[in-house]
């Protein structure tokens, strides 16, 4: 797993690319949460270049939801590629996170 | 297939599983459920079992027929307390208890060998029965 982190809009955008699994999501879990901890109203995690993820990797992600809601701040995801949207599905939480297409999408609403 | 309990090596384990489910025929995309829920299982090995040690070794065998897709999973860890291992109802939205849904929903079975003396073997199958059913139809 790689990640990148960009700005668009004056919005951090956290790309992702590889496999998100029990050996990266720690890696994923520290920077996440630091970034979090700034309390920035909104970060984006872009998804599109993402081939697995498992509970660990969705586990890091409600972590890092949890403490953007603590302060008020928005946290969505960008592209999630079709073939692991399905493990957001099965555990409901695409019903909970902000799941957006395309990054113009992220800024509307 | 023998691999350390160290989590970089799940990406070997989750490649030859997917790959002996594919070179069987069966579905692409239940390859995917497959993948995932053979890595949730060893990285509880990891997690649990071995309480995050590196150094262990975890064993993987698969068995292909006509009738099911079994995998194997033994670790020399810490013995599973099968009654508890309960995932979290998925309406709960917070970190942790997702893995062992993930498994359980595209395996049949899910049960520890409670003859093993030292450490855990978890056997998983699924049973192939639509696969059949597809075949014997000629579709």
């Amino acid at each position: 797993m790689k990640i990148e982190i960009t700005e668009h809009r004056g919005v951090k955008v956290f790309g992702l690319s590889g496999d998100i699994d029990m050996y990266s999501s720690p890696e994923l879990r520290k920077e996440l949460l630091s970034l979090v901890g700034k309390k920035a109203p909104m970060l984006l995690i872009d998804f599109r270049e993402v081939s697995y993820i498992d509970s660990s990797g969705i586990a890091t992600l409600v972590e890092g939801l949890r403490g953007m809601m603590s302060h008020g701040g928005k946290l969505k995801l960008l592209g999630i590629p079709e073939r692991i949207v399905e493990i957001f599905s099965f555990s409901k939480l695409d019903k909970v996170f902000d799941i957006c297409g395309t990054l113009d999408d992220a800024f509307k609403g | 297939m023998t691999v350390p309990s160290d989590p970089k090596y799940l990406c070997v384990v989750r490649e030859v599983t997917a790959k002996m489910w594919q070179m069987h025929g069966l579905g692409e995309e239940m390859a995917e459920q497959i993948r995932l829920a053979v890595d949730e299982a060893c990285a509880n090995v990891i997690k649990y079992a071995y309480g995050g040690k590196a150094d262990k070794r975890i064993v993987v065998r698969y068995k292909v027929d006509r009738e099911r897709f079994e995998v194997v999973i033994e670790d020399t860890g810490i013995k599973a307390d099968p009654g508890a291992i309960m995932g979290r109802k998925l309406e709960e939205v917070r970190p942790g208890g997702l893995g062992v849904h993930l498994i359980k929903r595209c395996f049949d079975v899910f049960e520890f060998d409670g003859r093993k003396k030292i450490g855990n073997r978890l056997r998983l199958v699924r049973f192939l029965k639509e696969r059949n059913e597809d075949r014997d139809n000629g579709t």
